[in-house]
């Protein structure tokens, strides 16, 4: 696919950003008394670019903290930091994953490894959240996800189903937050059924079923006006949207059982790779962003046996993401993001059974597809995978990297209901080395 | 005016809670009506002082109507019954709503809705990933805790200090630290959080660039509760280290050594708090060295120091006490302020995990006031939520405006919300099975399960064995019993059976079983329609959400509520047309069952035209239209 090839309304919003980013850039060069670090720091390609790639985010969300030493920065020469994991080569020269990896490393050629993730965050619930947001968690203040500002900014591709769909995830980590419902994730608890009840029941015929709409309208439409809330209003809205939904051709793309055998081969059969293979089908639909989730990183307690099953579920699902989004001619255009909010202490602590804690210093992340280099080691940790060494990435600036992998304006404010002013990462620099 | 049989018929005996103050000696206040009805005024006075201060208005007091749904989903956490609602609206005894305050708080719904929004704030999932070991004890000592109104300070002081067998109910609440096994900072800084409102999370590793606590001080309160293990599980090391080796892991044996290992010695608590901790091989500040002993130490109030030369063993205990009694107002503070936003919808300071001193807040009386009511109470939260639910203030008309004031509540009425994802299901189930109240709660599932089927099922339960294995004193021990519970299963203990109990176990859940959130699997499934209103995962604090997405609406519009409400001639809500004759009662009756209140004349227009050109599947057109309406959904 040439990357001039979208439809008419992709192409609208395109040019925007391009004219946004251009004003935005020229501003930088014509006041430089209000240079900062921002605009000294950013590559001169900031903005849309040929390091935009991609039109789709396959958000890949490690839930609990995944330890860098085990997976993507392992220590081979250091055995206390080890303990009695191994380091295995890949197919890409000079990178090594944990042994329990061996699928994904075959595939490491096509993936760019930040060994250099940093976050101020080292709780779970402060950490998910600003990797979702870019955002430090406020009592005061919802900001809106990653997923919901790539619809705010960049707008859905497919009008009917649904822009941004979230597998697997808590619902406080995938809200539209002060964008509102419009924006938040249609959520998928169970990849294999698929969305659920987007069907009308067989029973009620569709006379009925359209009464009892347009019934529920005007009660809505009375309730909204004596209660002129967002989220009454909301509601109402998402009506509109569920039908639209339950009657487009691209319903299918919700539909898991029309994989063929081979390709559920591919995956296997966990219930992450389910959500993997869904996400597949879905950016295939048009849906812009998917988020996936793994739980039970949160490897305290007996960190090794706890690693060998988290990897079991992560690796062959991931790899045959890869492997078939390149098939298909959709790695190109898709970004695959791994993401975790922390990696685990280099100290193995013994009086728990040899478990890691909560590690936000220097941790890893990856991306593929959408435009990055494949076999690429971004940054480096120290020898103990203690401290980042070189090339620092902080979640925003991580954030950032994948809002110019969309070609997503990074200096766009958006004012919250208290007019706060808000960028989708923040103060975030993308990385632009990572784009090949 | 009609007569109050109504009432009677509908099984209500709403007078039984009449005071009986003359036959009866002195009271606890928490026990005295007399008390509690001058607390509300209390309350309400303070709040008018507020409105005059402010020169605002005094807000009306809500409908009949209104005020009946709203006590009943923020007191018990589901509508009303079309009975219920019935037997309210046609009496008119002017002590009507006081009244029904104190038949919801006689209800079991009332533990139920409350189990949720503890099991929120404690984090309380039933299982863990990649253990066999699960919260199930302590899910059930909770929930037992909660319907019995465990007072609050006697409540937190278990959760911090117990210790021992996980199984036994003395010391199931241990289940607290289990659950977060490996992560004993990260337990203490919600410990702050939830039950002081004092954030700490931060100085697990760095000094507040403010004026927080420091690192230093967050392992001088880690000292408190430092060196928690297993009851003696060492002495099966060696057992299960043959047991995972090589082909072990495969044999029938493993699973059998596993109930020992994860679910006896994996769930039980020793060490009582050392009371010292070393600081951590990263600590990166002038006032300590890594690996530098320090004794504990707590960061505010009445001070509790421990020594940093020997372990005392019992330092949760001591900190137990500090929480409860030594931290000023501010114990009573954090949880008079929670309930005030679990009842008013708002609460006096937001966000309520950041505690602030009375005289800092807003309404610095109203505040004071409640902090001493909450120690007069002696922590009985259900007489402080009485408190709350009789005064004029909760009874305020619904304001469609948003707060005008900042960080809380500005008491200008009732601001509307989305049900709780709990609230919605347990409402739903109320339309389709009648009161779910009615029904046995959940019991803890006490049976020994080897790879997912129960064995020795009728000889031997899970707080038995525990009970026994916990007891042994050395490896020789160990390995013996370990052979003997071999050979007992081998011979013939196992096998099913004995699952006659309704929903003693989360393994035979069904995704539409109709019961109450709080006896469902905690979390419920990702399939189930708890997940899609947003219901905490329980892995971090109060993590619910009530955010709309589009799987809301099409669950309201073709799964659950299709299946078992409108197109299920069973459902209970069809019952309340019996004795219905004319078109306009049926709609009357609906409405009254669905949003407990009748409906308007318009309403009354729009739903006799749908009867007339749609017959008899008009009126499943109007119940589904009317659970699909945003009124179901928000609470006024």
């Amino acid at each position: 696919m040439n990357p001039s090839d979208f439809n008419s309304h992709d192409e609208f919003t395109r040019r925007r950003f391009m004219s946004n980013a251009a004003r935005l850039y020229l501003g930088v060069h014509l006041f430089p008394m209000f240079g900062n670090s921002v605009a000294s720091a950013a590559p001169t390609s900031v903005g849309a670019s040929a390091s935009s790639q991609a039109k789709y985010v396959i958000y890949l969300y490690m839930n609990g903290g995944m330890s860098h030493l085990d997976t993507f920065d392992p220590k081979p020469k250091k055995k206390d930091v080890m303990g009695p994991l191994e380091a295995i080569p890949t197919k890409a020269d000079g990178i090594f994953v944990g042994q329990h990896l061996p699928k994904t490393a075959a595939i490491m050629d096509k993936v760019t490894v930040i060994n250099s993730m940093n976050s101020t965050q080292g709780a779970h619930e402060q950490g998910s959240y600003i990797m979702h947001t870019s955002y430090p968690l406020r009592g005061t203040i919802k900001h809106p996800a990653l997923g919901a500002w790539v619809l705010k900014l960049g707008d859905r591709l497919n009008k009917d189903i649904p822009g941004f769909v979230a597998i697997d995830t808590s619902a406080d980590q995938s809200g539209g937050g002060f964008f509102g419902a419009k924006y938040s994730a249609a959520p998928i608890g169970n990849a294999s059924e698929g969305l659920q009840d987007s069907k009308r029941p067989g029973e009620v015929p569709k006379e009925d079923f359209d009464r009892r709409l347009s019934l529920a309208d005007k009660l809505n439409e009375k309730f909204h006006n004596k209660y002129p809330n967002a989220d009454v209003k909301a509601y109402e809205d998402l009506y509109r949207e569920a039908i639209r939904l339950m009657n487009s051709k691209d319903l299918k793309a919700f539909d898991l059982s029309q994989e063929t055998q081979a390709t559920r081969d591919l995956y296997g059969t966990g219930r992450f790779a389910q959500g993997c293979m869904l996400a597949r089908r879905l950016i295939e639909h048009d849906v812009r962003f998917v988020e996936v989730q793994l739980g039970g990183w949160d490897t305290h307690f007996d960190n090794f046996t706890a690693i060998q099953g988290r990897c079991k579920e992560f690796d062959q699902a991931y790899a045959a993401l890869i492997t078939d989004l390149e098939k298909r001619g959709k790695l190109k255009e898709t970004l695959v993001v791994v993401a975790t909010e922390f990696g685990r202490s280099p100290t193995i602590n013994v009086e728990h059974k040899n478990g890691r804690d909560h590690h936000p210093n220097a941790f890893s992340c990856l991306l593929a597809g959408g435009g990055v280099k494949g076999g690429y080691k971004h940054g480096e940790s120290d020898a103990s995978g203690n401290k980042v060494k070189d090339k620092l990435v902080s979640v925003q600036d991580f954030n950032a990297t994948i809002a110019q992998a969309l070609g997503l304006p990074l200096n766009t404010v958006e004012m919250s209901p208290s007019s706060r002013p808000f960028k989708i990462a923040d103060k975030g620099v993308p990385v632009m080395e990572v784009f090949a | 005016m009609r007569p109050s049989p109504a009432w009677a018929v509908a099984g209500l005996c709403l007078l039984v809670t009449l005071p009986l103050s003359s036959a009866q000696g002195v009271k606890a206040p928490k026990d005295d009506p007399a008390f509690i009805k001058k607390a509300a005024l209390t309350i309400d006075q303070n709040v008018a002082t507020w409105y005059r201060r402010q020169k605002l208005e005094v807000p009306a007091v809500t409908d009949d109507a209104t005020f009946l749904r709203r006590s009943f989903l923020v007191a018990i956490g589901r509508i009303p019954t079309a009975e219920e609602s019935r037997a309210f609206l046609e009496i008119s005894d002017p002590g009507k709503r006081l009244q029904l305050i104190d038949y919801l708080l006689a209800s079991p719904g009332y533990s139920s809705h409350l189990s949720n929004w503890t099991f929120d704030l404690l984090r309380l999932a039933d299982g863990k990933i990649g253990s066999t070991a699960n919260n199930e004890p302590y899910r059930n000592w909770v929930r037992n805790a909660v319907a019995d109104n465990m007072p609050w300070d006697q409540f937190v002081h278990k959760l911090i200090s117990s210790e021992g067998d996980g199984w036994d109910p003395e010391s199931a609440a241990v289940g607290y630290y289990t659950r977060d096994r490996g992560m004993p900072l990260d337990n203490l800084a919600n410990s702050m959080r939830i039950f002081l409102g004092s954030r700490m999370e931060c100085s697990q590793c760095h000094d507040d660039p403010f004026e927080g606590p420091d690192r230093h001080d967050f392992y001088e309160l880690a000292a408190f509760t430092h060196g928690q293990g297993s009851v003696r599980q060492d002495l099966m090391k060696p057992l299960w280290d043959e047991m995972v080796k090589g082909d072990g892991l495969r044999s029938p044996e493993y699973g059998m050594a596993q109930v020992l290992w994860d679910r006896v010695y994996g769930m039980s608590l020793s060490g009582g708090g050392a009371g010292r901790i070393e600081l951590p091989a990263d600590y990166q500040y002038r006032d300590g060295k890594p690996g530098e002993m320090v004794g504990a130490k707590t960061p505010f109030g009445k001070g509790v120091r421990m020594s940093e030369k020997k372990d005392e063993g019992n330092g949760r205990a001591q900190l137990a006490d500090w929480f409860v009694s030594k931290t000023g107002t501010q114990f009573a503070g954090n949880i008079a302020n929670r309930l005030w936003k679990r009842v008013m919808g708002k609460a006096v300071y937001e966000p309520a995990d950041i505690y602030v001193a009375a005289a800092k807040t807003n309404y610095p009386e109203l505040m004071t006031y409640l902090e001493q009511l909450m120690v007069e109470l002696q922590y009985d939260q259900k007489a402080f939520q009485k408190v709350l639910l009789s005064t004029r203030t909760y009874q305020f008309a619904t304001n469609p405006d948003t707060s005008v004031v900042e960080g809380g509540d500005d008491f200008h009425g009732r601001k509307i919300a989305r049900l709780s994802s709990e609230q919605i299901w347990d409402s739903l189930i109320t339309l389709a099975g009648g009161d779910p109240d009615k029904k046995q709660r959940r019991t803890l599932d006490d049976r020994i399960y080897v790879g997912g089927k129960p064995v020795l099922v009728g000889k031997k339960t899970m707080p038995q064995l525990s009970k026994e294995v916990l007891a042994l004193k050395s490896e020789g021990e160990v390995r013996a019993y370990f052979a003997k519970f071999v050979a007992d299963i081998k011979s013939g203990g196992g096998g099913g059976g004995g699952d006659s109990m309704m929903m003693n176990s989360v393994k035979t859940y069904n995704k539409d079983a109709q019961v109450r959130a709080s006896e469902l699997p905690s979390p419920a499934p990702r399939d189930h329609l708890l997940y899609l209103f947003g219901q905490s995962d329980r892995e971090v604090v109060d993590a619910s959400s009530r955010e709309p997405n589009v799987g809301q609406v099409l669950s309201l519009m073709n799964g659950f509520v299709q299946r078992q409400l409108v197109n299920n001639p069973n459902a209970h809500l069809y019952k309340s047309l019996e004795g219905a004759s004319t078109d306009p009662e049926k709609i009357r009756r609906l409405y009254i069952a669905i949003l407990s209140r009748p409906p308007s004349e318009e309403e009354m227009g729009w739903m006799l035209d749908e009867v007339k050109a749609s017959k008899q599947n008009g009126y499943r057109n109007i119940v589904s239209s009317l659970v699909m309406s945003s009124e179901f959904l928000f609470l006024q």
